[in-house]
Protein backbone atom coordinates (compact mmCIF):
# COMPACT_ATOMS: atom_id res chain seq x y z
CA UNK A 1 0.00 0.00 0.00
CA UNK A 2 3.04 2.17 0.95
CA UNK A 3 4.47 1.61 -2.26
CA UNK A 4 1.09 2.61 -3.90
CA UNK A 5 1.14 5.60 -2.29
CA UNK A 6 4.27 6.74 -3.33
CA UNK A 7 4.01 5.73 -6.76
CA UNK A 8 0.75 7.87 -6.80
CA UNK A 9 2.69 10.59 -5.60
CA UNK A 10 5.49 10.50 -8.11
CA UNK A 11 3.07 9.87 -10.73
CA UNK A 12 1.27 13.36 -10.08
CA UNK A 13 4.39 15.13 -10.05
CA UNK A 14 4.54 19.10 -9.91
CA UNK A 15 6.10 21.76 -11.72
CA UNK A 16 4.16 24.73 -11.17
CA UNK A 17 5.36 27.83 -9.51
CA UNK A 18 2.32 28.77 -7.69
CA UNK A 19 1.25 27.49 -4.39
CA UNK A 20 4.48 27.03 -2.59
CA UNK A 21 3.37 27.56 0.53
CA UNK A 22 4.15 30.64 2.53
CA UNK A 23 6.39 32.21 0.26
CA UNK A 24 5.81 34.30 -3.09
CA UNK A 25 2.54 33.82 -4.76
CA UNK A 26 4.07 33.15 -8.90
CA UNK A 27 7.52 32.61 -8.43
CA UNK A 28 9.70 29.63 -8.26
CA UNK A 29 10.53 29.03 -4.32
CA UNK A 30 11.59 26.06 -2.19
CA UNK A 31 8.71 24.20 -0.79
CA UNK A 32 10.37 22.23 1.52
CA UNK A 33 8.84 20.83 4.13
CA UNK A 34 9.73 19.73 7.88
CA UNK A 35 9.85 15.93 8.39
CA UNK A 36 6.34 14.78 8.83
CA UNK A 37 5.11 18.05 8.16
CA UNK A 38 1.86 18.29 5.95
CA UNK A 39 0.98 21.68 3.79
CA UNK A 40 -1.98 22.26 2.21
CA UNK A 41 -2.29 24.80 -0.68
CA UNK A 42 -5.89 25.73 -1.95
CA UNK A 43 -6.26 29.22 -4.02
CA UNK A 44 -7.39 30.51 -7.20
CA UNK A 45 -5.52 32.36 -10.17
CA UNK A 46 -6.60 34.41 -13.05
CA UNK A 47 -5.29 35.24 -16.36
CA UNK A 48 -7.53 38.03 -18.09
CA UNK A 49 -7.21 39.13 -21.89
CA UNK A 50 -8.96 39.78 -24.92
CA UNK A 51 -10.97 37.22 -25.08
CA UNK A 52 -12.04 36.58 -21.67
CA UNK A 53 -10.43 35.77 -18.36
CA UNK A 54 -9.06 32.06 -17.60
CA UNK A 55 -9.29 31.23 -14.02
CA UNK A 56 -7.29 28.07 -12.54
CA UNK A 57 -8.55 26.79 -8.80
CA UNK A 58 -6.66 24.01 -7.40
CA UNK A 59 -5.72 22.31 -4.00
CA UNK A 60 -2.28 20.95 -3.26
CA UNK A 61 -0.49 19.04 -0.46
CA UNK A 62 2.95 18.56 0.21
CA UNK A 63 4.82 16.00 2.68
CA UNK A 64 7.84 15.92 4.36
CA UNK A 65 9.50 12.74 4.25
CA UNK A 66 13.13 14.33 5.72
CA UNK A 67 13.68 17.76 6.37
CA UNK A 68 15.05 17.78 3.13
CA UNK A 69 12.63 16.16 0.91
CA UNK A 70 9.17 16.68 0.39
CA UNK A 71 6.40 15.12 -2.08
CA UNK A 72 3.83 16.88 -2.85
CA UNK A 73 1.02 16.81 -5.69
CA UNK A 74 -1.37 19.78 -7.13
CA UNK A 75 -4.74 19.04 -8.70
CA UNK A 76 -6.08 21.96 -10.58
CA UNK A 77 -9.64 23.02 -12.10
CA UNK A 78 -10.15 25.51 -15.03
CA UNK A 79 -13.20 27.57 -15.94
CA UNK A 80 -13.71 30.70 -18.51
CA UNK A 81 -11.62 30.75 -21.20
CA UNK A 82 -9.13 32.89 -22.52
CA UNK A 83 -7.13 31.41 -25.41
CA UNK A 84 -4.40 32.30 -23.60
CA UNK A 85 -0.53 30.65 -24.51
CA UNK A 86 0.40 27.60 -22.50
CA UNK A 87 2.02 28.09 -18.58
CA UNK A 88 3.54 26.39 -16.21
CA UNK A 89 3.83 29.49 -13.92
CA UNK A 90 -0.06 29.51 -13.51
CA UNK A 91 -1.39 26.20 -13.49
CA UNK A 92 -3.46 25.18 -15.84
CA UNK A 93 -5.91 21.86 -15.82
CA UNK A 94 -3.01 19.49 -15.51
CA UNK A 95 -3.19 17.44 -12.73
CA UNK A 96 0.76 17.27 -11.01
CA UNK A 97 2.79 15.93 -8.32
CA UNK A 98 6.68 15.17 -7.76
CA UNK A 99 9.31 15.27 -5.15
CA UNK A 100 11.36 18.29 -4.06
CA UNK A 101 15.16 17.68 -3.09
CA UNK A 102 16.77 20.79 -1.07
CA UNK A 103 20.43 19.45 -2.09
CA UNK A 104 21.78 22.86 -0.89
CA UNK A 105 20.72 24.55 2.70
CA UNK A 106 23.08 26.43 4.40
CA UNK A 107 21.42 27.39 8.15
CA UNK A 108 25.05 30.05 9.65
CA UNK A 109 22.87 32.57 11.66
CA UNK A 110 20.02 33.42 13.32
CA UNK A 111 17.33 34.27 11.13
CA UNK A 112 19.14 33.09 7.89
CA UNK A 113 18.98 30.97 5.39
CA UNK A 114 20.35 30.34 2.05
CA UNK A 115 18.97 27.02 0.11
CA UNK A 116 18.82 25.68 -3.25
CA UNK A 117 15.96 23.05 -4.30
CA UNK A 118 15.50 20.61 -7.47
CA UNK A 119 12.02 19.00 -8.08
CA UNK A 120 11.16 16.78 -10.55
CA UNK A 121 7.98 15.07 -11.42
CA UNK A 122 5.04 14.65 -14.17
CA UNK A 123 1.95 16.36 -15.36
CA UNK A 124 -0.57 14.35 -16.35
CA UNK A 125 -3.97 15.41 -17.99
CA UNK A 126 -6.75 16.59 -16.15
CA UNK A 127 -10.32 15.85 -16.65
CA UNK A 128 -11.02 19.54 -18.47
CA UNK A 129 -10.07 20.85 -21.93
CA UNK A 130 -7.74 23.81 -22.40
CA UNK A 131 -9.52 26.64 -24.75
CA UNK A 132 -8.18 28.18 -27.94
CA UNK A 133 -5.89 26.38 -30.32
CA UNK A 134 -4.78 24.23 -27.09
CA UNK A 135 -7.96 22.79 -26.84
CA UNK A 136 -8.17 20.52 -29.84
CA UNK A 137 -4.90 19.14 -29.30
CA UNK A 138 -4.41 15.39 -27.77
CA UNK A 139 -3.10 15.76 -24.21
CA UNK A 140 -0.38 13.19 -23.19
CA UNK A 141 1.44 13.76 -19.86
CA UNK A 142 5.05 15.65 -19.64
CA UNK A 143 8.14 16.27 -17.28
CA UNK A 144 8.46 18.89 -15.12
CA UNK A 145 11.78 19.95 -14.01
CA UNK A 146 12.71 22.95 -11.57
CA UNK A 147 15.10 24.49 -10.17
CA UNK A 148 15.35 27.35 -7.19
CA UNK A 149 17.66 29.03 -5.13
CA UNK A 150 17.91 31.75 -3.08
CA UNK A 151 18.42 33.69 0.29
CA UNK A 152 15.83 34.57 3.27
CA UNK A 153 16.73 36.45 6.29
CA UNK A 154 14.09 38.31 8.69
CA UNK A 155 14.12 41.29 6.84
CA UNK A 156 15.51 40.48 2.81
CA UNK A 157 14.33 38.01 1.02
CA UNK A 158 16.05 36.85 -2.57
CA UNK A 159 15.16 33.81 -4.75
CA UNK A 160 15.54 32.95 -8.66
CA UNK A 161 14.37 29.72 -10.40
CA UNK A 162 13.80 27.99 -13.29
CA UNK A 163 11.46 25.13 -14.83
CA UNK A 164 11.35 23.61 -17.88
CA UNK A 165 8.12 21.07 -19.13
CA UNK A 166 8.22 19.08 -21.80
CA UNK A 167 5.03 17.08 -23.15
CA UNK A 168 4.55 13.82 -24.77
CA UNK A 169 3.87 13.53 -28.57
CA UNK A 170 -0.04 12.08 -29.05
CA UNK A 171 -1.79 11.53 -32.32
CA UNK A 172 1.29 13.68 -34.01
CA UNK A 173 0.31 16.37 -32.03
CA UNK A 174 2.34 17.32 -29.17
CA UNK A 175 1.73 20.47 -26.42
CA UNK A 176 4.54 23.28 -26.54
CA UNK A 177 7.51 22.78 -24.40
CA UNK A 178 7.48 25.73 -21.92
CA UNK A 179 10.83 27.42 -20.35
CA UNK A 180 9.77 29.41 -16.99
CA UNK A 181 12.01 31.01 -14.94
CA UNK A 182 11.22 33.94 -12.19
CA UNK A 183 13.22 36.30 -9.90
CA UNK A 184 11.21 37.81 -6.61
CA UNK A 185 12.93 40.30 -4.26
CA UNK A 186 11.08 40.46 -0.88
CA UNK A 187 11.45 42.79 2.35
CA UNK A 188 9.73 42.83 5.77
CA UNK A 189 10.03 46.66 7.32
CA UNK A 190 11.26 46.65 11.09
CA UNK A 191 7.80 47.06 12.29
CA UNK A 192 6.65 43.75 10.86
CA UNK A 193 9.71 42.11 12.35
CA UNK A 194 7.45 40.62 15.25
CA UNK A 195 7.34 37.67 17.43
CA UNK A 196 6.00 34.45 16.11
CA UNK A 197 2.75 34.44 18.01
CA UNK A 198 1.56 37.42 15.82
CA UNK A 199 0.68 37.95 12.13
CA UNK A 200 3.83 38.49 10.52
CA UNK A 201 4.18 40.24 6.72
CA UNK A 202 6.34 40.37 4.07
CA UNK A 203 5.94 42.29 0.52
CA UNK A 204 7.41 40.83 -2.56
CA UNK A 205 8.00 42.04 -6.08
CA UNK A 206 7.82 39.26 -8.51
CA UNK A 207 9.52 39.29 -11.75
CA UNK A 208 8.31 35.81 -14.46
CA UNK A 209 8.74 34.93 -17.66
CA UNK A 210 8.28 32.02 -19.54
CA UNK A 211 8.61 31.28 -23.21
CA UNK A 212 6.66 28.07 -24.99
CA UNK A 213 7.31 26.56 -27.90
CA UNK A 214 5.26 25.95 -30.89
CA UNK A 215 1.92 23.77 -30.74
CA UNK A 216 2.70 20.79 -32.86
CA UNK A 217 -0.80 19.63 -34.72
CA UNK A 218 -1.13 16.83 -37.34
CA UNK A 219 2.97 16.43 -37.55
CA UNK A 220 3.45 19.93 -38.40
CA UNK A 221 4.49 23.17 -35.93
CA UNK A 222 1.15 25.64 -36.49
CA UNK A 223 2.93 28.94 -37.48
CA UNK A 224 3.42 32.08 -34.78
CA UNK A 225 2.15 29.30 -31.80
CA UNK A 226 5.00 30.45 -29.91
CA UNK A 227 4.97 32.81 -27.28
CA UNK A 228 7.39 34.81 -24.94
CA UNK A 229 6.19 37.14 -22.09
CA UNK A 230 7.80 38.84 -18.89
CA UNK A 231 5.62 39.65 -15.98
CA UNK A 232 6.33 42.18 -12.92
CA UNK A 233 4.00 43.16 -10.36
CA UNK A 234 3.79 43.21 -6.43
CA UNK A 235 2.37 40.44 -3.67
CA UNK A 236 1.89 40.18 0.01
CA UNK A 237 2.31 37.33 2.29
CA UNK A 238 0.85 37.61 5.66
CA UNK A 239 1.48 34.41 8.19
CA UNK A 240 -0.30 33.51 11.44
CA UNK A 241 2.03 30.51 13.50
CA UNK A 242 0.80 27.82 10.79
CA UNK A 243 -1.72 29.73 8.45
CA UNK A 244 -0.62 31.79 5.38
CA UNK A 245 -2.73 34.01 2.98
CA UNK A 246 -0.71 35.38 -0.33
CA UNK A 247 -1.81 37.38 -3.02
CA UNK A 248 -0.44 39.37 -5.83
CA UNK A 249 -1.11 40.88 -9.79
CA UNK A 250 1.04 41.36 -12.21
CA UNK A 251 1.19 43.30 -15.28
CA UNK A 252 3.23 42.36 -18.61
CA UNK A 253 6.51 43.92 -19.01
CA UNK A 254 7.28 42.41 -22.36
CA UNK A 255 4.62 40.02 -24.83
CA UNK A 256 6.02 38.37 -28.09
CA UNK A 257 2.55 36.63 -28.77
CA UNK A 258 1.01 36.56 -31.87
CA UNK A 259 -2.78 37.64 -31.35
CA UNK A 260 -4.00 35.81 -34.84
CA UNK A 261 -3.33 32.31 -32.29
CA UNK A 262 -3.84 33.89 -28.80
CA UNK A 263 -5.80 36.40 -26.88
CA UNK A 264 -4.00 39.09 -25.70
CA UNK A 265 -3.14 38.68 -22.06
CA UNK A 266 -3.29 41.87 -20.23
CA UNK A 267 -3.43 40.74 -15.92
CA UNK A 268 -2.54 38.04 -13.69
CA UNK A 269 -3.98 37.90 -10.07
CA UNK A 270 -3.74 35.08 -7.40
CA UNK A 271 -4.37 35.06 -4.07
CA UNK A 272 -3.79 31.70 -2.27
CA UNK A 273 -4.35 29.89 1.24
CA UNK A 274 -1.60 27.71 2.67
CA UNK A 275 -1.97 25.61 6.38
CA UNK A 276 0.93 24.07 7.59
CA UNK A 277 0.72 20.98 9.95
CA UNK A 278 3.37 20.33 11.73
CA UNK A 279 4.40 17.33 13.81
CA UNK A 280 5.45 17.05 16.94
CA UNK A 281 6.54 13.68 16.74
CA UNK A 282 10.27 12.74 18.16
CA UNK A 283 12.04 9.52 18.50
CA UNK A 284 11.89 8.58 22.19
CA UNK A 285 15.14 6.82 23.98
CA UNK B 1 1.06 6.58 60.42
CA UNK B 2 4.70 5.34 60.71
CA UNK B 3 3.81 3.62 56.94
CA UNK B 4 2.45 6.81 55.82
CA UNK B 5 5.27 8.70 57.07
CA UNK B 6 7.76 5.76 55.32
CA UNK B 7 5.80 6.07 52.42
CA UNK B 8 6.21 9.98 52.54
CA UNK B 9 9.83 9.70 52.64
CA UNK B 10 10.13 7.08 49.99
CA UNK B 11 8.46 9.37 47.68
CA UNK B 12 10.45 12.28 48.27
CA UNK B 13 13.54 10.59 48.21
CA UNK B 14 12.49 9.30 44.89
CA UNK B 15 12.05 12.98 43.52
CA UNK B 16 15.00 14.41 45.68
CA UNK B 17 17.42 11.38 43.51
CA UNK B 18 15.19 12.13 40.21
CA UNK B 19 17.88 13.18 37.26
CA UNK B 20 16.74 15.68 34.87
CA UNK B 21 16.90 18.48 32.76
CA UNK B 22 15.22 21.73 34.09
CA UNK B 23 15.71 24.11 31.64
CA UNK B 24 17.60 24.72 27.96
CA UNK B 25 18.30 27.44 26.05
CA UNK B 26 19.90 27.67 22.59
CA UNK B 27 19.93 29.44 19.45
CA UNK B 28 18.88 28.03 16.41
CA UNK B 29 19.76 29.48 13.07
CA UNK B 30 18.07 29.65 10.22
CA UNK B 31 14.49 30.30 11.32
CA UNK B 32 13.11 33.48 8.96
CA UNK B 33 9.28 33.76 9.59
CA UNK B 34 7.13 32.84 11.48
CA UNK B 35 5.78 29.34 10.85
CA UNK B 36 9.41 28.30 11.20
CA UNK B 37 9.52 29.13 14.61
CA UNK B 38 5.69 27.57 15.34
CA UNK B 39 7.55 24.48 13.91
CA UNK B 40 10.28 24.91 16.77
CA UNK B 41 7.44 25.06 19.30
CA UNK B 42 5.38 22.40 18.15
CA UNK B 43 8.11 19.86 17.50
CA UNK B 44 9.37 20.80 21.29
CA UNK B 45 5.93 20.46 23.01
CA UNK B 46 5.79 17.04 21.38
CA UNK B 47 8.61 15.95 23.94
CA UNK B 48 7.44 14.29 27.40
CA UNK B 49 8.31 16.70 29.84
CA UNK B 50 8.35 19.71 28.39
CA UNK B 51 6.28 22.58 29.95
CA UNK B 52 7.01 25.42 28.56
CA UNK B 53 8.36 26.48 24.93
CA UNK B 54 9.29 30.51 24.64
CA UNK B 55 10.96 31.04 20.80
CA UNK B 56 12.10 34.58 19.76
CA UNK B 57 12.58 34.65 16.27
CA UNK B 58 14.37 37.65 16.22
CA UNK B 59 17.01 36.65 18.04
CA UNK B 60 16.52 32.67 17.41
CA UNK B 61 16.11 31.99 20.82
CA UNK B 62 14.81 28.95 21.91
CA UNK B 63 13.79 28.56 25.58
CA UNK B 64 12.97 24.93 26.85
CA UNK B 65 11.10 24.87 30.98
CA UNK B 66 11.07 21.10 31.42
CA UNK B 67 8.30 19.66 34.27
CA UNK B 68 9.76 17.92 37.50
CA UNK B 69 9.96 14.65 37.32
CA UNK B 70 11.04 14.58 33.29
CA UNK B 71 12.90 11.86 31.48
CA UNK B 72 13.81 14.53 28.28
CA UNK B 73 17.37 13.28 26.84
CA UNK B 74 18.93 16.18 24.97
CA UNK B 75 19.28 14.21 21.77
CA UNK B 76 14.98 14.75 21.66
CA UNK B 77 15.78 18.70 21.75
CA UNK B 78 18.35 18.54 19.24
CA UNK B 79 16.21 16.40 16.73
CA UNK B 80 12.80 18.87 17.36
CA UNK B 81 15.32 21.39 15.62
CA UNK B 82 17.08 19.59 12.85
CA UNK B 83 13.97 17.90 11.73
CA UNK B 84 12.93 21.40 11.00
CA UNK B 85 16.06 22.07 8.77
CA UNK B 86 17.21 24.35 11.20
CA UNK B 87 20.76 24.01 13.07
CA UNK B 88 21.51 25.51 16.70
CA UNK B 89 24.69 27.00 18.87
CA UNK B 90 25.44 25.82 21.86
CA UNK B 91 23.19 24.95 24.90
CA UNK B 92 22.94 26.53 28.05
CA UNK B 93 21.20 23.78 30.25
CA UNK B 94 20.08 23.75 34.39
CA UNK B 95 20.51 19.77 34.72
CA UNK B 96 20.48 17.90 38.24
CA UNK B 97 22.18 14.66 37.91
CA UNK B 98 24.79 12.48 39.84
CA UNK B 99 28.46 12.98 40.21
CA UNK B 100 30.56 10.53 39.35
CA UNK B 101 34.19 9.40 38.62
CA UNK B 102 37.07 11.31 40.03
CA UNK B 103 37.88 14.77 41.28
CA UNK B 104 40.41 15.29 37.90
CA UNK B 105 37.72 13.49 35.38
CA UNK B 106 34.52 13.92 36.50
CA UNK B 107 30.81 12.70 35.25
CA UNK B 108 28.10 13.61 35.12
CA UNK B 109 24.78 10.94 34.78
CA UNK B 110 21.37 12.42 33.75
CA UNK B 111 19.74 8.82 35.48
CA UNK B 112 15.99 9.42 34.06
CA UNK B 113 17.64 9.69 30.31
CA UNK B 114 21.16 7.95 29.22
CA UNK B 115 23.04 11.39 28.61
CA UNK B 116 26.39 10.99 30.14
CA UNK B 117 28.67 14.47 30.22
CA UNK B 118 32.44 14.98 31.05
CA UNK B 119 32.39 18.06 32.85
CA UNK B 120 34.89 20.43 32.45
CA UNK B 121 34.78 24.02 34.06
CA UNK B 122 34.39 27.17 32.38
CA UNK B 123 36.11 28.86 35.31
CA UNK B 124 39.48 27.39 36.52
CA UNK B 125 39.41 26.40 40.34
CA UNK B 126 36.54 25.07 41.11
CA UNK B 127 36.45 22.05 43.39
CA UNK B 128 34.17 19.26 43.40
CA UNK B 129 35.46 17.11 44.64
CA UNK B 130 33.27 17.16 47.69
CA UNK B 131 30.57 16.60 45.84
CA UNK B 132 31.09 13.44 44.42
CA UNK B 133 28.24 10.39 44.50
CA UNK B 134 25.91 12.90 45.08
CA UNK B 135 22.95 14.42 43.22
CA UNK B 136 23.38 18.02 41.80
CA UNK B 137 22.38 20.55 40.11
CA UNK B 138 24.48 22.30 37.50
CA UNK B 139 24.38 24.97 35.51
CA UNK B 140 26.49 24.76 32.17
CA UNK B 141 26.87 24.56 28.85
CA UNK B 142 26.45 21.58 25.89
CA UNK B 143 28.80 22.70 22.51
CA UNK B 144 27.56 22.57 19.50
CA UNK B 145 27.86 19.09 17.93
CA UNK B 146 27.03 17.89 14.70
CA UNK B 147 23.48 16.68 13.61
CA UNK B 148 22.02 13.71 15.37
CA UNK B 149 25.06 14.10 17.89
CA UNK B 150 25.07 15.06 21.33
CA UNK B 151 28.10 16.61 23.01
CA UNK B 152 29.86 14.02 25.57
CA UNK B 153 30.99 17.25 27.11
CA UNK B 154 29.52 19.69 29.94
CA UNK B 155 31.03 23.18 30.75
CA UNK B 156 30.08 24.00 33.98
CA UNK B 157 29.62 27.46 35.13
CA UNK B 158 28.14 25.89 38.68
CA UNK B 159 27.50 22.84 40.74
CA UNK B 160 25.56 23.01 43.57
CA UNK B 161 24.07 19.46 45.83
CA UNK B 162 20.95 19.27 44.45
CA UNK B 163 18.05 19.84 47.63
Amino acid sequence: MKCLMVLVGVVLATGTAFAADHGPVFSYATPVNSEREFSFDSGIIGRNGSQGTQFSTGSGFGYGVTPHITVNAFLPATFGTGSLPESRIVSGSEWSAGASWRFLHSVTSVGKRIESTASLGLVVPGPQHDSGVLASLPRAPGVAGTLATGMASRSQYVWVGGGYTRFAEASHDRRPDTLSWSAVYGYRPPGLRRGYDKWDYRGFAELTGEHTGGVRTEGLILPNSSSTTVWLGPSVLAIFKDVAIEGGVQGPLFRDVSESVYGRERVRFAINLSYLKYSSHTNSH
Amino acid sequence: MNKILAVGFLVFSTFAAHAEYEQVNLTVFGMDCAPCAHAIHVSMKGIQGVNTVDVDLNTGLVSIKLTPGNSAAMHQINEAVEKNGFTHKDANVVVRGQLSGSAQAPFLDVSGTKDRYALTPIAAGTDISGLLGKTVLIEGVLPQSGKGEVSGTLHYKSVMEAK
